[in-house]
């Protein structure tokens, strides 16, 4: 069996007393496009916050194949900058990423996503076009990983469709994707797995075709 | 690095499209730092002082031939002290609640030892506690010595008065008693008179030594009102105005107004921007992740620098203005332009240090607006401290110590005026230096706070 692009061992995340995750395990394959389900609060994305980097488990850890991938993550509020264009945003991040040409990957995402308003400040951008902006970033540089938090949750059907063909081609092409839904026929037309969570814990892990014999109710109790 | 500039760029490339916030950042500690200098300036200018008179002082006082009118002389000294008629009781009684500042008392008898002038008459001074107490010591100090001097004027006319007396003769008063006095040159030639009238060879000789003495004695004391005059003012002071420069372009004043601005916009600026990147949530696109865009070192040195350029600039234009107005009021001394490049290094490390410090309290406050607000709480207090002299409260200077305002105010004051700044400015150099270095570091340790 080939070695996990990312795997999560024992993570536990505590905010003061509360604990959001809990000893969660979880490894991330080539090809994978797994899905997170659960209610409001389950943890959800404080598992993608920590497989991310951008939280820190209380304990357990997060390892990677050397070298590590490159990682895109979607967090569930757009994380841009407001007063900045929809293309400023995106060179400054392409530049911070070291990419060679930041220009031509502005534009060929601005395309890829289908975002227009390109010069207007991104505060000014309806809210699927900021989040049409937010995957966008994610993408600088050509993701490993694909981390989605209810990356389509502010979006028309049209673009719903347009974010999981990049999603499927992120993992069509070696790489991996895990992302947060509440939408069960979007966990069923995408993922390859599926990992529920019921107050901060991991409830079920198994394929597609496991999870379908749970019953909705269940998922969402 | 690279990285680090980066974000500074975009964080100055942000603060332009917000003029009105950057006006708004610019215009307020200018306004503050101009009427921190009023304050500063006249705090305490003319305190209150009750002035109780126990002996029912006259309209006006005779002393040595010179009549002194006593509300003349209160409103002479009315430009430096508040003076407040009391009762003795209701003085003590506001001097306990701090309502007056001293009591001046004119104790019973004391016109009459002035004008008896044989004993000095005492003046009773009871002041407060607390860091007011020595300048009120200084300006009562003051009074006194005006009012000793017009007396001793009096007193040199008096005795004048009376060596004309022994000189020339004539009518005198002494304590209120009038006599006549033959005088010397009078005496001189009764003598020679007395001289040329007797036979007697040996009342001749006597009276002939007597006429010498007398001469010698007249003689003497024509040469004795310069020396009375001399004893009297050992030492003259010559006053000459308008040659220094006003306070509103001293050194001091320069020096505060340029660490209360710097002090202001660099904490706002560096407490903004920090909790901003939490508040447009891209911390975590920013640190997170296995191969991070940015490392928490740059994150913090991005925002210390932006707040270290924004104070370079707004400080030059602060330093450029005040020269061109020393140049044009053709003020004593001019603007060092020399110490520029100094000042320079002065301006970068002091607004380094008030950024790093306004980091953490960003870290701290977590979103943008509570980080205004924290650094508006932060900064007011740590600047008064640092206004209050530390000899009248040791530990507001203590407590100063630890933050940048005293030290890029000595920087400023030495980098400027100072006529040997090195070991000076060398010292406030590492001061700030080392406070950016430690705001720096526990901002570093805090920044991951944020991301949660």
């Amino acid at each position: 069996m080939t070695e996990p692009l990312l795997s999560a061992r024992g993570v536990t995340r505590r905010y003061g007393r509360r604990v959001a995750l809990a000893e969660a395990d979880l490894e991330l394959f080539r090809g994978d496009v797994i899905a997170l389900v659960g209610p409001n609060g389950a943890g959800k994305s404080t598992l993608l916050g920590v497989l991310a980097g951008a939280l820190v488990p209380s304990s357990g850890s997060v390892e990677t194949v050397d070298p590590p991938p490159r990682i895109g993550w979607v967090p569930q509020r757009p994380a841009l900058y407001g007063r900045l264009s929809a293309r400023e945003n995106l060179e400054l991040f392409a530049r911070l990423d070291g990419i060679a040409d930041p220009g031509a990957a502005a534009t060929g995402l601005l395309r890829r996503v289908e975002l227009a308003a390109a010069d207007v400040p991104a505060a000014e951008l309806s809210v699927g076009n900021q989040q049409r902006l937010n995957v966008a970033i994610a993408l600088l540089g050509g993701p490993d990983v694909l981390l989605l938090d209810e990356p389509t949750a502010a979006l028309d059907p049209a673009h719903r469709r347009r974010v999981w063909d990049v999603a499927s081609t992120v993992s069509g092409q070696g790489g991996a994707v895990v992302f947060a839904s509440q939408h069960l026929d979007e966990v069923h037309a995408l993922a390859t797995r599926v990992v529920t969570l019921h107050d901060g814990r991991v409830s079920f892990a198994g394929t597609r075709a496991e999870f379908e014999r749970v019953a909705e109710a269940d998922v969402f109790a | 690095m690279t990285r680090a500039l980066l974000l500074l760029r975009k964080d100055v490339r942000l603060l332009v499209r917000s003029r009105l916030l950057l006006a708004g950042l610019v215009v307020y500690p200018l306004v503050v730092a101009l009427l921190v200098g009023v304050v500063v300036r006249y705090a305490g200018e003319r305190p209150t002082v009750a002035f109780v008179d126990e002996d029912d002082l006259p309209r006006v006082l005779a002393v040595g031939g010179q009549r002194f009118r006593i509300e003349r002389i209160l409103e002479d000294v009315a430009d430096r002290i508040e003076l407040v008629r009391l009762s003795r009781r209701e003085a003590e009684a506001r001097l306990a609640t701090g309502a007056v500042s001293a009591v001046i008392i004119v104790p019973a008898g004391f016109a009459s030892r002035i004008r008896g002038m044989v004993e000095s008459p005492r003046l009773l001074v009871e002041t407060g506690g607390g860091g007011v107490a020595a300048r009120i010591d200084e300006r009562v100090q003051a009074l006194v010595y005006n009012l000793n001097l017009r007396l001793q004027k009096a007193y040199i006319r008096a005795n004048l008065h009376y060596i004309d007396l022994l000189r020339h003769g004539g009518t005198g008063t002494f304590i209120g008693n009038e006599f006549d006095v033959v005088g010397l040159e009078r005496a001189a030639s009764l003598l020679g008179e007395i001289r040329t009238r007797t036979h007697d060879p040996v009342a001749r000789e006597d009276a002939a030594a007597l006429e010498q003495f007398v001469r010698e004695a007249e003689l003497a004391l024509a040469q004795s009102g310069d020396s009375i005059r001399a004893v009297a003012n050992p030492i003259r002071l010559a006053t000459h105005e308008d040659v220094g420069r006003t306070w509103l372009i001293s050194a001091r004043v320069q020096a505060y107004a340029l660490a209360l601005t710097l002090a202001f916009l660099c904490v706002l600026i560096a407490a903004g921007a920090i909790a901003a990147e939490r508040d447009e949530n891209v911390l975590g696109r920013l640190l997170s992740g296995v191969r991070s865009r940015l490392r928490v070192w740059e994150l913090v040195a991005a925002k210390a620098a932006l707040a270290a350029l924004v104070g370079l600039v707004l400080g030059l234009v602060l330093a450029l203005g005040f020269g061109a107005w020393v140049e044009l009021a053709g003020v004593a001394g001019g603007e060092p332009w020399v110490r520029l490049p100094v000042l320079v290094l002065g301006l970068v490390l002091a607004a380094g240090a008030f950024g790093a410090f306004g980091i953490l309290l960003g870290v701290l406050a977590r979103e943008s607006r509570t980080a205004a607000l924290a650094g508006f709480l932060a900064v007011f207090p740590l600047v008064l401290l640092g206004l209050v002299p530390s000899a009248a409260v040791p530990v507001a200077g203590w407590v100063s110590e630890a933050f940048p305002f005293v030290h890029a105010v000595r920087l400023f004051e030495s980098a400027l005026f100072d006529p040997h700044p090195w070991s000076s400015l060398g010292r406030e150099l590492a001061w700030l230096a080392a406070l950016g270095g430690v705001f720096g570091a526990a901002s570093g340790i805090g920044v991951r706070r944020l991301l949660t």
